[in-house]
This record gives structure tokens, sequence and C-alpha cells, in this order.
């Protein structure tokens, strides 16, 4: 009741909310440096900001603003949004907030109890709002879609997008493309049949629904044997891109089930491990690409898919890039989904690279066995689904990478709904932890320009500016800048937790602002008055 | 069917009786023991073995178990873990059904001989502290050195092919935040220990003399880690079968328990 009151007097006042956020200001998000709207930056997911108060001469002398603590348990994997003086911000298991961007201040907190009986892979982390108009979208863990009022933080409505009870849940940050709403979900850790729906902003009303694993007479359905394309995965839980112009939504797939199991779903079951092309009105599939076909090693291809152009043997492409999770960068053609070239980041040792038309040559001996299989990269990549950064301005792509190995164990198992459908196990390597990497890439040949070590697999996204700068953060609580150009650290402070969350940039009464979540805190940063 | 009947039947006891079952629905309904193993590898490999021979967590393939030997026994040190060990509580991340699938996986090993190292403990003991040198370096209770885990309590976590294991290869499986930290200073002097902290810009370390070591990567020329333990790799040669026998028997009976040190 009290902060509903405060909702009510600040926005009688004035002081929260501000201009309704229309499809032009989400257009145009890339040239608003007071706000950061979307959760790639703009639709291209290049999270770029042309920004460049702080830069690679004076980034050392950052300094903390505020700093805000959740209160909550769980790390934050947010990607903030800000707009007129507010930052907003999602927390892990349904929790929300709302804060006073000068100061840190809570303004509103949302929040919605968790069911106790959800089933969940990996912990209760949320990527994020979307924001159209006076409202917020989020998913909820209970794969649910809420908008929320965002002066007071109000639920306007929710809608389940699946049954939770199914093994369904959901973390990614909502897209926002014209008047719709665009979520993917999780789950393919429990054998759910995966999706990528669209609901109506005004009402929550669900207007177009993608299937990522195809029924009986769809296309693509053929590429699972018997009925297993009932229990395919193919989750959805990282945000998609948007090409305005061709009206093509980009998203991202995972991994098939059972994930190490390749037994029960003979085929390539599509579209596991995919790059998705839908039209942004109906959702119909223009076109796909299958990274890595009958997947056994879980590996995902829900990674940003970021649009650039690029000059591939001399000619100029609309290209979407990704840093996929099998050890390879891809550079597809965004128009037809003809497959560029891919070249291996990180250390390979189950392709012997990548054919001509796009799929894996594969050496054998990598299929999971009882006894167990050593093959790199490990079970988590590779790049995985942190958030990637592309700066027009070095013309670099900037990713990071878990490198090393792990024993992939495979058995078969039986399906019972809401438990883990896994088909076995990973184990580490004994005397060889999986270390990690920040890497620049020429997104027109693959080429790397340096690369930053790390001393755990990567666990936050990255942000460039036109600073001339890279912000990244490490498992062990660092929150660093880095030259854009050289990959050398500038800047530095030691959180207290692990950054598992990408940073952001803004204006703010003519100041550079750097955000970014580090534990269960958010912390803001710019140079000295 | 069989086991949804056998649930159901003892779902309503549970209810009348406001227990838990006391055993396994899911015996003989190799689905389920399929489930059963899937979330086991998930979650208890990493300890227990891939295929639950045993590591940092006692072997559990023998069809033999130290919480006890009724279903109900293996249900609860699942549910609640192990007070005092490295042993978690899985209630709160797992169904209780779940549980029980476990519960009927680990129920498919038949019991095999006894666990006992055949040695003599008395003689161990005497090793321990004397001639092979160990306490040096481990403490049990409140005597001993601190370099090395501390091994209060470890016959009540390894298994004995484990114990043997860490003996003779000390390299094989390190205990959990256990590496050597290695220095070279900028004047060329090497230093080393047991690592604290070891991240992108620092280094932390205890060393032998048990002095807390920190610097930035920056104030010093080198720094390595490396997966390897301080103890020495020698004792396979240093010890006859019976020394062996012994200190293992020792090593099995330190279970933090009736007062000991």
């Amino acid at each position: 009741m009290t902060m509903r009151l405060i909702g009510c007097v600040l926005v009688a006042g004035g002081l929260l909310g501000g201009a309704p956020v229309d499809a032009g200001a989400l257009a145009s998000a890339q040239q608003d440096h007071e706000s950061w709207l979307m959760y790639g930056r703009n639709y291209s997911a290049w999270r770029y900001s042309p920004l460049d108060e702080v830069d690679r001469s004076n980034v050392a002398r950052l300094v903390p603003v505020w700093m805000f603590q959740t209160g909550q348990p769980g790390k934050l994997q947010t990607t903030p949004l800000v707009r007129d003086g507010v930052m907003y911000v999602t927390g892990p298991s349904n929790h929300a907030w709302a804060l006073d961007l000068k100061t840190g201040r809570r303004l509103w907190h949302y929040s919605e109890p968790v069911p106790t009986d959800l089933s969940l892979c990996c912990g209760q982390p949320n990527r994020g709002f979307a924001i159209l108009g006076d409202r917020l979208y989020k998913v909820n863990m209970q794969a649910t879609l809420v908008a929320l009022d965002r002066r007071t933080g109000d639920v306007v409505w929710e809608v389940a997008a699946a049954d939770y009870r199914q093994g369904y849940s959901n973390t990614v940050a909502p897209l926002i493309v014209k008047d719709k709403v665009v979520v993917g979900i999780a789950g393919a850790e429990f054998g759910t049949r995966d999706f990528i729906d669209a609901y109506d902003a005004e009402t929550g009303e669900r207007v177009w629904r993608f299937w990522t694993v195809p029924g009986p007479g769809e296309f693509g359905n053929e590429t699972w044997g018997g009925d297993s394309w009932r229990r395919g995965g193919a989750s959805t839980w990282i945000t998609g891109s948007y090409d305005p112009e061709l009206n093509l939504i980009y998203w991202g797939t995972g991994n098939p089930g059972p994930d190490l199991d390749g037994a029960p779903r003979p085929g390539d079951n599509l579209f596991s491990d995919s790059m998705l092309a839908l039209d942004a009105d109906t959702g119909e599939r223009k076109w796909h690409f299958q990274f890595t076909p009958h997947d056994v090693h879980d590996w995902d291809s829900v990674a940003d898919p970021v649009l650039v152009e690029v000059e591939v043997d001399g000619k100029p492409r609309k290209a979407l890039v990704q840093a996929n999770r099998n050890g390879h960068f891809y550079a597809l053609d965004r128009v037809t989904g003809e497959f560029l070239f891919a070249r291996a980041y990180t250390d390979v040792n189950w392709a012997d690279g990548i054919g001509p038309d796009g799929r894996p040559i594969l050496i054998p001996g990598h299929v999971p066995d009882d006894e167990g299989t050593l093959t790199c990269p490990g079970m988590g990549g590779g790049h995985n689904w942190h958030a990637t950064s592309y700066s027009p301005q070095t013309g670099l792509y900037y990713f990071n990478s878990g490198d090393g190995c792990q024993i992939y164990h495979g058995a078969t198992q039986d399906f019972v709904e809401g438990e883990y459908y896994l088909g076995s196990a990973m184990e580490n390597v004994t005397g060889a932890p999986r270390e990690g990497s920040i890497l620049a890439v020429d997104p027109s040949t693959g080429d790397q320009s340096w690369r930053f070590p790390l001393v755990s697999p990567p666990t936050s996204g990255l942000l460039s500016t036109g600073g001339g700068l890279v912000f990244a953060g490490t498992a062990e609580g660092y929150f660093m800048a880095l030259d854009a150009v050289a990959g050398r650290p500038l800047w530095r402070l030691q959180t207290g937790g692990p950054v598992r969350a990408p940073a952001i940039t803004y204006r703010f009464e003519g100041r550079q602002h750097v955000a970014t979540a580090a534990g269960g805190s958010i912390l803001v940063f710019a140079l000295p008055d | 069917m069989r086991w949804e009947i056998a649930l159901l039947a003892a779902l309503l006891v549970s209810a009348a009786h406001g227990q838990k079952f006391q055993s396994s629905p899911f015996h003989g309904d190799e689905a389920s023991t399929g489930v059963g193993k899937a979330s086991f590898r998930l979650r208890c490999s990493a300890c227990h073995g891939i295929h639950a021979e045993g590591g940092r967590g006692p072997a559990l393939d023998r069809g033999e178990f130290e919480a006890g030997d009724r279903d109900i026994d293996l249900y609860r040190v699942i549910e609640n873990g192990v007070p005092g060990t490295e042993m978690p509580a899985f209630g709160a991340r797992s169904t209780e059904e779940n549980i029980w699938r476990m519960v009927a996986y680990l129920r498919t090993f038949q019991p095999e001989e006894g666990q006992s190292a055949g040695g003599d403990a008395a003689p161990g003991e005497d090793l321990f502290w004397n001639r092979a040198g160990c306490g040096g370096c481990h403490r049990v209770g409140s005597r001993g050195g601190n370099y090395g885990p501390a091994l209060t309590r470890i016959g009540r976590s390894r298994s004995l092919a484990h114990l043997r294991e860490s003996v003779l290869q000390p390299d094989a499986d390190l205990p959990p935040g256990y590496y050597v930290v290695e220095v070279e200073t900028k004047d060329g002097r090497s230093l080393r220990g047991i690592g604290q902290g070891f991240d992108d810009f620092s280094v932390q370390w205890t060393d032998a003399a048990g002095n807390f070591r920190s610097y930035y990567r920056n104030e010093v020329a080198s720094v390595r880690r490396e997966f390897l333990s301080v103890m020495p790799g020698t004792y396979g040669e240093s010890l006859s079968e019976q020394d062996l026998a012994d200190l293992l028997t020792y090593l099995q009976g330190l279970r933090g328990e009736g007062g000991q040190p």
C-alpha cells in the first residue's frame, strides 16, 4: 500500500513515467543516448552505445555513483532498462524493481510467489524487461508473461504461456516488435516441446505461436523418429533480434531432448540447435539454419543473433552472426539463411570444421556412452548464452568463450513428466578445469583480433561503447573495462559478487553512466564530477 | 502401472499416518530406476562417481550404505543431507517421487564383501602421527597441522578405494578448493603454497609455514596454478602393504564420534 501511494504521488507530480515508449522509439533506440530500451540495446542486438565521455584515456577514473541491493536471494542476470530517469530491473524468483536513476532509491517492488513444484535446470534467473507504452513486460518462472504498469509496478495482465507442471519455465527478456510481445520458453531438460510466442501487448492475447519442434504434417517433423517430437525440447530462452526492413524476427533454439542420448530421436531433430527467421506479423518460418544436427552434447544455439553488414568474398552481405556453443563462429545471410562461413574459436575435437553445406564434418568417437567420451568444448560451450556486443566503431564482434573439455556420459532413460530428461550427465576432467576468454572477432572473416584469458568459464555479458571500451565481468566478481582495440584491461573493481549480467550505459543529467548487476546488486559508475 | 498402484497405496498410508513411505514404490520398475539413474548422475555423480563407484563421497554401488540399510534411511539422507559432511540436502531440489526413484536405482546394486581395509588401527595411528608424518599437515580433532584437509571425519565421507587412492596418488582427486599456487617475484624468488584465491587480477595462498600471502598479479613476475597436491606421492614406496592396511584402517575409523580427538 505504501509503495502504491508513493507511486501515485510521483505520477501526480510528473516525476515517474515520462512519455510513453512507442514503436518509433524502439526502432531508433540506438540513437537514444539517455535510455536503454531493449535487451540488446537495438533490434540488431549490438549492445553498443556511441557514448564516448568515458573512454580509454579516462576510464581508470571511473567511480561508483550508487549501489542497489535487492535483499533477495539469487544472483542477477538482468539487462536493466532505463527511461526518463528510472531504471527497471528484474531479479531472480519473480522479483522486479523500479529505481530512481539519480539516487538508486527503490520506487516500487514487484514480486510474485514461485511455485514450489517447478522443474528447473538452472536456478531462477530472469534476464530483463521489455518496454512499450506505459507498460513493462517480463516473464515469470512459472512460464507466464506479465504486463506491469511502469509507474506503479501494478499488474495489468498475466497470461500462462504453458503449464509449468509439464516442465516448462521461463527466464527470457521479451522482445517488443510493433504491437506484439515476443517471448521464448525453457524446459528442454524436462522433455517439453518448445516454441516462440507473440502476444498482443495491449490485451495479452496470443497472436501466434511457432513450435520449434514441428508436429505431424509440419515441415521438419520427419526429422524426429517415432513420436520423439513430443519431447523434443528446442527451448528459446534468450532474446532474439529483428530486422524491420525484412520484417523478420531471428531467434535461436536450444538442444533436443533428451540432451545426451540421441537414440530415442533418430534424425536431424529440427529445429533444435537452429537459427529461425520468422515473419514478425504471422510467425511463419521464412528460413532456418541448423548448427548442430542431431545434437548429443547439449549445445544450445540460443546465443544472440547479431545483425551486421559484412563483406564476404568481396561481396556485401546482410549477415546474421552467432558465436555458437558448439565451438564455431557462424555467419549466415539473414535474408535467405544461406550459410556464409564458420570458424572454430576454441578447442574443438568433435568436428573437422564445418562443410560448405553448413553441416559439421563429424569426427567419430564423440557420441556419449556409458563409459564417457572426452569432447571439447564442454557442455556449457564455447560461447553459451551471455550477451555479446558488436562495435561499428571498431568493426569487431565481442563475445566470451568457455574453453576446455568434459567427459560426456550417455544412457537411455524413460520419460517422466516434470523430471529431468537428460539421457545422462557430464564429468569434469581431473586436473584440467575449464577456463575461459573474451574474444574480439572480425565478423567478415572470423579472424580473432584479440583474446583476453579468464581463469574461469565466463559468466557475464559484454557492452561496447564509442569510448573504445568493452565492459565485462568475471565469475570472481571483477567488473572491468577492456581496450576495445587491444583487449588490455584499463580499469576494474572487485564487486564482491559474480558478474552474471551484461553492463549497460546511458547519459543522465549530462554525464555518461555505466551500470551492471553483480551478485544481487546493481552498481552504477561515472567519472567524478 | 504396478508402481502407480504402490505409489497410491503408499500415499494413502502416508496421508493416514502423517509420514513418508518406508520403502521406494519403484523397485523393479525399469523405467523409474532409469530416471533415478539419470537423476543420480546429474545430482550425485560429481562426488559419488558416474557409476556410483565412489570418489569424494562414499561408494554407493556396494549394496551397503552407511546411512542405514532401509530405503527410508537413504531417502532421508538424500532429502536432508548429512550435517558435518559435504553431503547437501536435495529435498528442496527434487520431488519426493524422484528421490524414491534414486533410492530404487541405488537398490539395484547388490551387497558385496565388507569394506574393511583389513589392518590394525593402532599401528596405523602411530604411523599417521610419527613415521608417515601425516599429522604434520592434517588435523584430526584438535591435533595436527592445517596445511592439508582436516581428516577428523574422513572415515565417514570417503570410500576405502578413495582413501587408498588419496594416500598413494594424492593428485588423482583433489578436495574441492585445493590447488597449488606458484609465484615468481620480481626479484627472482619462487614462492609456493596452497591457493586460497586465484582470479584474473590477484592471487592468495598460504605457505607451508602457515603464512598468508596476497598479491595483485602486476606486483609479481609470474603466477601459476596447478591442480596438484603438495602431499608427497611416495607413500607407495615408503609404506609396506601392512603399513598401508593399518593406516587405511585408522583413517576409516576417523568418524568424529565418541569424543575422538
